[in-house]
């Protein structure tokens, strides 16, 4: 087999200073800049050196790229709308793009409806622990942490603690269950994310299992990333050792207790859910949505929603326009549209002016798809969508409410 | 509203195949086979093309139930049209649930040209069917109602 797990870090001394773990994303990036295998490269950078304001921004001078150096926790985009609506789905230009696995499951799922060019991307993955809003993270550091805002150098969350690192140099950690007993929450949809190493990226990056060595742990998940990195190592712009079994292990630990207690905290909201009964859910929902402004905000930062012909504007006919609250088929052709590719990237909420818990809507439809239709969203490139698809094998089930094996249930 | 759930009669709306089902219904008709009047028929020309809209739409307009009926698998007249609209009605279905309007009200059956009796047989029972589900909660309350819960 193989070897695809690696340790890597930059030789120059300046990268690795300003990268998070080694500089290794950092290097990779301008090295793939620098020897025109790809063409710009997008990734986040901070906007007047707040780590509470990320900017995506596209780089095609390498120069450029160390701008972008170092893991956001605080900022949290997503990268797919803006190559999808702005790059034209990177149908004519080679990107490099970095991503959390929400944003990379996004682009899978936009891929398999030709909205993006999956050849063209080259999806560095990098492992997520979960993100915080930026106004919860600045009250946190302000008010649990005692620190002031403009002082943070860097944040890392870790055997679930948060570890600040303070512009002077010294570090402050809390745990995360004592955070939350204070009100300072990470993003609902982090909590239930049960996906922290993005494989279905090219390569997947991330801290876990390098035992405290300033390097990444870089594990490669398509052939497409064996060649980038071969090309850096060849270039000197990285250093690459296998990595050990020891630092394997290790990282294979963290992933699972973190995916567990999402799983866990997925399991423990949707039977809490499924417990209402349905006159109350009409109720919780109908005074959620009876918020709305119909600003379009969850339709215009949902990755995945691209009709172009959108059925919510009102010259479809469907939703009366100049009316607030909108009709509830305002929120409902959104819910029907995304049900079953919904990656639960959380754009959707943290755009809502109302806080409607939009995610807490979506996630418990798509965890109920998931099983009828054995579909996991954004995962496998080769899995076509369930709404539109047909398998041959279906022709000969007769049963108006059974698709396959799973389906039965109702 | 009356206090006896039996003498609510349900608004049903049905979606029917213009190739099969709507026959069907034409030959119930001819053949003088009773069934609850409680349906109020749109024909389309496939069942793939009712989009889970609509089904959406006429359920937070009001009716009581939506009824679809298409071909039999494998009798679709454009190949796969009704298999699609097997897989949208799962997934609208599981939507309901979520929102908190009975899944039940919503029911797809597959009768062909020649099943006349079968198709009274459906609308009975799903009349039956809804009729038991009560009112639609949604048709109960008006928009002014909506907006303050």
């Amino acid at each position: 087999m193989e070897n695809n797990l690696y340790l890597a870090w930059s030789p120059d001394a300046t990268i690795q200073g300003m990268g998070s773990s080694g500089g290794a994303v950092t290097a990779l990036l301008r090295c793939a800049l620098e020897n025109q295998m790809v063409d710009a490269v997008l990734a986040v950078k901070k906007r007047n050196n707040s780590r509470f304001d990320a900017v995506p921004t596209l780089i095609t001078d390498p120069e450029l790229v160390h701008e972008t150096a170092g893991a956001m926790h605080f900022a949290p985009l997503n990268m797919v709308k803006i190559i999808k609506e702005y790059l034209d789905g990177a149908m004519d230009m080679r990107v490099a793009v970095t991503c959390k696995p929400c944003d990379a499951r996004a682009f899978i799922e936009l891929a398999k409806r030709n909205q993006v060019r999956r050849e063209n991307l080259f999806l560095v993955g990098l492992n997520c622990s979960g993100t915080y809003l930026p106004t919860v993270a600045e009250q946190m550091i302000r008010e649990a942490f005692g620190e002031n805002p403009q002082d943070l150098a860097g944040e890392e969350v870790d055997e679930g603690k948060l570890i600040i690192t303070l512009k002077d140099g010294s570090t402050k950690e809390k745990d995360l269950e004592e955070l939350v007993r204070q009100g300072y929450e990470m993003r609902e949809n982090c909590l239930r994310c049960s996906y922290k190493v993005p494989r279905m990226a090219d390569i997947a990056c991330g801290k876990w299992g390098n035992n405290g060595k300033s390097a990444t742990f870089i594990e490669i998940c398509s052939p497409k990333g064996h060649e980038f990195l071969d090309a850096a190592a060849q270039n000197g712009a990285l250093v690459m050792e296998p990595a050990t079994n020891e630092q394997i292990e290790k990282r294979k630990q963290k992933e699972t207790e973190a995916v567990e207690n999402a799983q866990a905290r997925e399991k423990q909201e949707i039977e809490a859910f499924k417990r209402y009964s349905s006159e109350e859910r009409l109720k919780y929902w109908l005074g959620h949505l009876s918020r709305c402004i119909k600003c379009f905000g969850c339709r215009d930062a949902c990755p995945i929603c691209f009709c172009k012909e959108c059925y919510l504007e009102p010259y479809r006919g469907c939703i009366p326009g100049g009316e607030t609250p909108p009709d509830i088929m305002f929120q409902l052709i959104r819910l029907s549209h995304v049900a079953d590719s919904c990656v639960n990237c959380g754009q959707c909420q943290d755009a809502c002016p109302m806080e409607i818990p939009l995610t807490r809507l979506y996630s418990v439809l798509n965890s109920e798809l998931a099983d009828i239709f054995d579909y996991k969203p954004g995962v496998d490139i080769d899995q076509p969508p369930p709404l539109t698809t047909v398998t041959e094998q279906e022709l000969s089930i007769d049963a108006p409410d059974i698709i396959g094996e799973n389906s039965s249930d109702r | 509203m009356s206090g006896k759930p039996n003498d609510f009669s349900p608004k049903i709306l049905a979606f029917l195949c213009n190739w099969c089902s709507y026959a069907g219904a034409d030959l119930a008709g001819v053949s003088r086979m009773q069934y609850p009047s409680n349906i109020r028929v749109i024909r389309f020309m496939c069942t793939g093309r009712i989009d889970p809209i609509f089904i959406i739409k006429a359920l937070t307009n009001g009716v009581d139930g939506v009824l679809i009926a298409g071909c039999h698998p494998g009798e679709c007249h454009y190949g796969k049209g009704n298999l699609y609209t097997r897989r949208r009605v799962l997934m609208t279905k599981k939507l309901l649930e979520c929102i908190g309007i009975e899944p039940e009200r919503l029911h797809l059956a597959w009768v062909a040209a020649s099943e006349g009796p079968k198709f009274a047989e459906v609308v009975k029972d799903f009349t039956e069917q809804t009729k038991n589900l009560g009112p639609n909660p949604l048709a109960v309350l008006t928009k002014q109602e909506r907006t303050v819960l």
